[in-house]
């Protein structure tokens, strides 16, 4: 009954915010094309057979020079910029929600045994997050691939290197969930009805995932959407700075890093078609996060 | 595409021989991609590591803006009776950074330094035998057999002090660890080092003491390197930077097109090439086929060399600045092969059927190493050669990484297949066959990292260094071009330009070596 009415009120409120539904549309629009890229992709940019270089560095359709065949014209080897956007968001967007799911549970979990048990374990875990929060997100993540690059051999890192990213990025992001999941709990937990799961003798593994967790959904919820886009960001970061992915198999980051070579030479289609499609994701998916907070936070309506 | 040759780049130099009368004081900043890994002259035979040591350091001989060859430590040479060698008469009163004295000690140890262990020049000596000091001033450089071009081939052997080295626990080179010639550099030259900071800044200032005078008004260099091209460039724009080499092949234009910059360009004299693991028995990389290495078949080999289309390349990579190539040094140099101009021509369907024909009608994957710092649009090169190979059925794994850490990489053989630049250091054919050709050994083949090895060019080595006769020294070049390109040992892919971006107000000597040299440069 009560999930209906926020849902109906959801609704409402969606319906009277065009900013929403726009990034919605825009998000949702993007995220299938992502998803689908293999099959609605021009060209596979990853089959080496697939692109010549006799095509190199044509221009979108609509400037002088352009090839209908490639809508987005091509970059230095050929590929078609707009099969590369596909896969490379794919990637970028499968990398993000990856990385934002381990630090969702990991954070989740964290917190909520730390804000359930206090003491010693929550002090543990808290300076811990502390610690991590003291330093950029970036800055971790840079360290995490450093020294996986250190320790692994050559070999293992490259065929590790999309799980190293996700990890790196998921460790910059766990803080968030951890500290939003235990004030949450703090709050909930001297709630009558967590108190009459305690007496009635419930498992706290129980209380935490049946009681609490479902209570605290909606903050997390904002969290990981801002998250998410945060992800594609420091992983679009992380590839420009050349410790992401590889060029043969490129990601955003990766295509904006290759485009930043033509910076100045008037093949503008090479940096900017990637950079504004990220950009219009990230802002896109942020203000989706925007509603969803004050859709969880009447105060701030 | 054939808008450059060699010739006419030899002739493109600034306006810099006219003497530098200014006296103002100068700071001249230049940069480029790849930092000279050592400050040893005898530890990296490299041309970025060379030619930043030949304003630090000195030979024997020297080579001048159109490459001919002229006296530098040694005022002049002559052949030894019978053609046992070459006795150089050295400068008198010439001094080291220092203040120590230059003579013929310091040859000599200098001789003992480049052919000990672990020095990388070992072949340059190749033919030597001996050196003998015949007094304080006059060397003797006895060879196995008569070697006319001998002086042109030590340019870049450069002479250390021997007391400086021995003080400083260096008398050997470095190659793999560091020791204090690393970081430190006491020459004879018309620069001295004052600070050295390996991949951030390195700079220079006039040798005061010099022996020759200097065509430039200098008074500091700073040399920084800037691995992203792009990012040099932005550098040069705005000021920041005097000079920089190279610049993206894409943004000439416009840098010729702005007010207060130019641009200097001719071809390299580098042959950008690939290179097969012809000793590997096995493919390192495959994911298939690791009981065998198809590139032992010289039919597997010209597929490769079919495949690659060489005319792309250049119009889309290279922006048309290059020129293919069908040997291992450029058209035009000493020794080039009028007999054997032609590369293989592009021939995806008859490089598909010679693929089949080997055994290989699925193709089969390999790993392609790669450096991405070191020649122009190498990284790019590498990821079009994969994907025109791709066309074939063969999938090349393009492994592209920094040249810091890439002779490394080749020397232990961790290579299926690589991409090598090669500029002749003595400006004629037999540099490549010494180095790339001849079967590896401890002074030869140095640089032949697949282990190519056929008898019948190592047998014509030694007839090409020391015949006197140039008819039939060239017959006997010819017959290696020849043999080179039916077994497809190497395949030569383009020659690479060379561009110089700077400042209208600098001025410079363009040698198509691609060498920089301060003397030469002035601030206007």
């Amino acid at each position: 009954m009560l999930a209906k009415i926020r849902e109906s009120e959801a609704l409402w409120l969606f319906r009277r915010s065009p900013a929403a539904m726009l990034a919605a549309l825009i998000a949702v629009v993007i995220i299938t094309a992502a998803v689908l890229a293999p099959w609605i992709a021009p060209t596979n940019p990853y089959d080496l057979s697939s692109f010549s270089l006799i095509d190199g560095l044509l221009p979108p359709v609509w400037q002088d020079g352009g090839d209908p065949r490639f809508l987005l014209g091509t970059d230095d080897q050929g590929r078609d910029m707009l099969s590369s956007i596909l896969y490379g968001a794919r990637l970028s967007l499968a990398i993000a929600g990856m990385a934002m799911a381990v630090a969702l549970v990991l954070g989740v979990g964290l917190g909520l045994a730390a804000g359930y048990f206090g003491g010693r374990f929550d002090a543990i875990v808290m300076r811990i997050a502390d610690i991590q929060l003291a330093l950029p997100a970036i800055l971790t993540a840079l360290l995490i691939d450093g020294i996986s690059r250190g320790i692994l051999p050559r070999e293992l890192h490259d065929d590790l290197r999309l799980g190293v990213i996700t990890l790196a990025i998921a460790l910059s992001l766990w803080v968030n969930f951890a500290r939003t999941a235990r004030a949450s709990v703090f709050v909930e937990r001297s709630k009558d009805y967590v108190q009459a799961a305690i007496m009635m003798g419930q498992h706290p593994l129980r209380i935490m995932l049946r009681h609490i967790l479902p209570n605290i959904l909606g903050p997390l919820l904002v969290i990981a959407t801002v998250d998410l886009a945060s992800a594609i960001l420091l992983e679009a970061t992380l590839s420009f700075l050349g410790v992401g992915l590889p060029a043969d198999s490129p990601s955003l980051g990766t295509l904006i890093r290759i485009g930043m070579q033509y910076l100045l030479s008037g093949e503008w289609w090479i940096l900017w078609i990637p950079t504004i499609f990220l950009v219009v994701l990230v802002v896109s998916i942020n203000l989706l996060g925007d509603f969803l907070r004050d859709l969880f936070n009447p105060g701030l309506r | 595409m054939a808008r450059h040759k060699i010739s006419s780049a030899a002739l493109l130099i600034g306006a810099a021989m006219s003497v530098a009368s200014a006296v103002s004081a100068e700071t001249f900043r230049w940069a480029g991609t790849t930092d000279p890994q050592t400050m040893d002259p005898h530890a990296v035979n490299a041309a970025p590591v060379l030619s930043f040591l030949n304003n630090v350091y000195e030979g024997l001989v020297r080579r001048n803006g159109e490459m001919a060859v002229e006296p530098s430590l040694a005022t002049s040479w002559e052949p030894l009776p019978e053609g046992a060698g070459w006795r150089f008469m050295l400068r008198e009163g010439v001094t080291f950074h220092d203040g120590a004295e230059f003579n013929a000690d310091d040859v000599l140890f200098s001789y003992e330094r480049a052919v000990s262990e672990t020095s990388d020049v070992k072949s340059w000596f190749a033919s030597v035998t001996a050196v003998e000091k015949v007094d304080d001033y006059t060397v003797d450089f006895k060879t196995s057999s008569p070697n006319p071009l001998f002086p042109g081939s030590i340019a870049n052997f450069m002479i250390l002090d021997s007391g400086w080295a021995e003080a400083n626990d260096a008398t050997a080179p470095a190659r793999e660890s560091e020791n204090f010639a690393t970081r430190n550099a006491n020459g004879t030259g018309p620069f001295r080092l004052t600070a050295r900071d390996p991949g951030v800044e390195t700079r220079l200032a006039p040798n005061d003491g010099w022996w020759d005078s200097l065509d430039s008004n200098v008074t500091e260099a700073v040399w920084t390197p800037i691995g992203n091209a792009a990012t040099g460039l932005a550098a040069l724009l705005s000021g920041e930077i005097d000079f920089i080499s190279p610049i993206p092949l894409q943004d000439v234009e416009q840098v010729e097109g702005r007010d207060g910059f130019k641009v200097l360009s001719g071809l390299e004299t580098r042959v950008i090439m690939l290179g097969f693991g012809h000793d590997h028995d096995t493919l390192k990389y495959s994911d298939e086929t690791t009981d065998k290495n198809p590139f032992q078949d010289p039919r597997v080999r010209l597929s490769v060399a079919q495949a690659v289309d060489v005319a792309t390349i250049d119009r889309v990579i290279m922006r048309g600045a290059s020129e293919p190539a069908s040997q291992l040094l450029p058209e035009g140099l000493s020794g080039w092969s009028e007999a054997h101009p032609d590369r293989p021509a592009f021939d995806a369907d008859a490089a598909k059927a010679m693929l089949e024909e080997a055994g290989y009608p699925d193709g089969f994957s390999f790993g392609l190493m790669c450096p991405n710092d070191r020649y122009i649009n190498d990284e790019a090169l590498c990821r079009a050669v994969a994907s025109m190979l791709a066309k074939i059925g063969v999938t090349a794994k393009v492994n592209a990484m920094p040249v810091r850490g890439y002779w490394d990489e080749l020397r232990a053989d961790n290579f299926d297949m690589y991409l090598l630049g090669w500029s002749p250091g003595t400006f004629d054919a037999e540099h490549p066959i010494r180095f790339l050709a001849h079967t590896p050994g401890e002074r030869l083949g140095t640089w032949n990292f697949g282990g190519y090895s056929n008898a019948r060019i190592d047998e014509l080595l030694e007839p090409i260094q020391s015949e006197v006769d140039p008819a039939a020294r060239q017959a006997m070049i010819d017959e290696v071009a020849g043999i080179l390109q039916d077994e497809v040992a190497y395949v030569p892919l383009y020659t690479q330009p060379l561009i110089w971006a700077m400042k209208d107000s600098v001025d410079v000597v363009q040698r198509p070596d691609n060498f920089f040299l301060l003397r030469w440069v002035s601030v206007n």
